[in-house]
């Protein structure tokens, strides 16, 4: 089974972000790291290896930088990556994002496309419908659980209203929630490894995509601005187990909630 | 185009979502700014009656469409009978929910239309003719605003709870749409998960006699929606300590929130999760119980309206971010509380 993982770069959460004078969120390559909920991506990729055999592809778009990135997915067990990188890609939106994504899945080939539930650097969650909307594919989303048997995925998933139980045909698209695995760490051994896998790199010119269908320029938004929140809140404190309860109570009655 | 505002209603299974009021309700508001008209697009069964529930929060039309077809495929005969519609009407922009049902319809539908999508919001207005959302970033500290570039319909994504709810009253227009057929290569529902998945969504874990802990079915739903929110954290010490959160979480009506910590602990299903990599909240109050106050955490509920924090260690981070800062023991004042919250709802 070929089987890709979408992976984005994201920052280090624990790390301080800021705005460039751009308005873009400033990406220092120190603080990169592999979005947190593309580990479960990652693992899931590999644990469907390892039931049907083939190969496991890491696929990211992003600088040329992640490549370092990759090597960490790479580490985990996957066999080999593909960085889509270009100048032109900076700025890039849900929709430029998923047109480059579609493209690079339609050049490498897939059975099973697995991708996270969101980026945590901007909670979108889009980004995988919108794949499978340009790709003509279902999308079997929000999957808590994940069985592949003959040509069908079978998922559970979490929907709104509690858990539900879907199939597709292969080729289908997954996005996984943090529930379905728990994500290995590296061994020393596959860090080793790693370093020999092959990353390819390809550009927007590669996939055949014009500088207008992602990037800055493709971007359906922009941003206008941003300002400082006042996190102001209250901060009155009560000391000690004797009365507590009863002055949380009273704090609900005087806000009106009770 | 026209300056119209649709709003999106989440049906599932002839059940229409609250959000879809919240959504229908800004839709009115923005289209009154704008000389515009409002309108919702109920896709399911049982469109009737969702239509009926729409117009009382303002929205002048409805554009139904019944069919079982929406309940039984995920995402694309919604996106299909969507964009119909936008491509025949037009609307300025689709307020859409920002939940797993909403993500999977606005992500097709964008990519269709390669239409502009901003998600995340939790505020939009018009402000000299144009519309402009602002999306929290960074925990809320700062407020980005957006814009749309083209001239074509916007997509946004609302978080829940961003709109309130305002029954105004009114009968809107009905128009039926014919639904799309199955699509060929589609993701197909077969099923709630039964006995297994229904285990797993509201399994507490075991209490110290051995019985099992249930979270009762009001609770377990809706965490985004929900107006009170009353979480737990490492601090609770086991799965044990989530009856005393549940507890007085039936006694005021709340959801139940928690830690990563207590989910990775195994103490609560991950549906349960708040903060960066869980959901993301915006109740009226939301009562901490043995939580540190991690960014990660603050991530996802940094917005509520009211932050009331229980923790023994005075230096919690939590107690700088919170409207209402205890230190006491959460084993002695949860138990008390729920009991003082029952007292003062029998007697009122
Ligand atoms: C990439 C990433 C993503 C993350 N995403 C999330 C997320 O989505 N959500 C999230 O919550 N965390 C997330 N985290 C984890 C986060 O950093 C914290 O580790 C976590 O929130 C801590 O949970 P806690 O507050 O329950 O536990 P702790 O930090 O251990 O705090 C427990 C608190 O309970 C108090 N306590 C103990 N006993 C009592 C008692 N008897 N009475 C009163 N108080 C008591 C203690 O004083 C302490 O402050 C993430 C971390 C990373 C790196
Ligand atoms: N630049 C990217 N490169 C690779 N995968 C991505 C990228 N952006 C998003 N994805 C995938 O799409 C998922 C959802 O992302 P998003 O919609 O941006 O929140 C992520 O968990 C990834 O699997």
């Amino acid at each position: 089974m070929k089987i890709v993982v979408c992976m984005k770069e994201t920052l280090d959460t624990t790390k301080e972000k800021r705005f460039g004078p751009d308005m873009r969120l400033e990406r220092p390559k120190e603080n990169a790291i592999i979005n947190p909920f593309d580990e479960y991506t990652i693992e899931e990729g590999l644990r469907q290896q390892e039931k049907h055999g083939g190969e496991v592809i890491v696929l990211c778009m992003g600088p040329a930088t992640a490549t370092d990135t990759i090597r960490r997915a790479l580490a985990m067990g996957a066999d080999r990556g593909v960085l889509v990188t270009d100048p032109a890609l900076g700025g890039s939106d849900a929709v430029g994002t998923a047109r480059v994504l579609a493209a690079a899945l339609t050049r490498i080939g897939y059975d099973l496309a697995i991708f996270g539930s969101a980026a945590a650097d901007a909670y979108g969650g889009v980004v995988p419908a919108a794949v499978a909307e340009l790709l003509g594919a279902p999308l079997l989303s929000w999957a808590g659980k994940l069985d592949v048997d003959g040509g069908t995925a079978r998922i559970q998933r979490q929907a709104d209203i509690g858990t539900q139980t879907a199939e597709a045909p292969l080729p289908a698209l997954v996005s996984v929630v943090k529930a379905i695995n728990d994500p290995r760490y590296p061994s020393m051994k596959g860090i080793m490894q790693s370093k020999k896998k092959p990353v390819d790199t390809m550009t927007l010119a590669d996939l055949g995509l014009a500088a207008g269908q992602a990037g800055a320029d493709g971007a359906g938004e922009r941003v206008l601005g941003a300002t400082a929140v006042s996190m102001q809140r209250k901060g009155e404190m009560y000391l000690g187990n004797e009365g507590a309860a009863q002055r949380i109570l009273d704090f609900l009655i005087e806000q009106k909630v009770l | 185009m026209a300056n119209d505002i649709w709003a999106l209603a989440e049906l599932t299974d002839g059940r229409l979502a609250g959000i879809s009021l919240q959504l229908a309700s800004k839709a009115a508001e923005l289209a009154r700014d704008l000389g515009g008209q409002s309108a919702a697009v109920a896709l399911g069964t049982n469109t009737q009656a969702a239509a009926g529930e729409l117009g009382s929060c303002g929205v002048s039309a409805v554009y139904a469409s019944e069919g079982a077809v929406y309940d039984q495929y995920l995402g694309q005969p919604q996106s299909e009978a969507l964009a119909g519609l936008i491509q025949k009407h037009q609307p300025r922009l689709v307020l859409i929910g920002g939940t797993n049902y909403g993500r999977d319809i606005a992500g097709r539908l964008a990519a269709r239309l390669g239409a502009g999508l901003v998600y995340h919001v939790g505020e939009v207005a018009v402000e000299g003719g144009q519309v402009v959302m602002s999306v929290p970033a960074f925990g809320g500290a700062q407020a980005v605003k957006e814009a749309f570039t083209g001239a074509g319909t916007g997509l946004l994504l609302a978080r829940p709870n961003a709109f309130a709810t305002q029954r105004v009253g009114g009968t809107p227009a009905i128009t039926q749409e014919p639904a799309p057929a199955a699509p060929g290569t589609g993701a197909r529902l077969t099923g709630t998960a039964g006995a297994e998945g229904a285990a797993e969504a509201g399994h507490l874990g075991k209490a110290p006699n051995g019985d099992d802990i249930w979270l009762p079915a009001a609770t377990q739903s809706k965490l985004e929606e929900a107006q009170i929110v009353v979480s737990g954290g490492r601090g609770l010490g086991g799965p044990q300590g989530f009856a005393q959160i549940e507890a007085l979480a039936s006694a005021l009506g709340a959801s139940v929130g928690a830690s990563r910590a207590a989910v990775d602990a195994g103490w609560i299903p991950y549906a349960h999760q708040v903060g960066q990599t869980g959901k993301t909240v915006k109740p009226t109050v939301y009562i901490a119980c043995g939580i540190s106050g991690a960014v990660q955490h603050k991530a996802g509920m940094g917005t509520a309206g009211l932050i009331i924090a229980v923790n023994k260690d005075k230096d919690a981070p939590i107690f700088s971010f919170c409207d209402l800062g205890v230190v006491a023991d959460l084993n002695v004042v949860i138990p008390r509380l729920t009991e003082l919250v029952k007292q003062r709802k029998a007697g009122a």
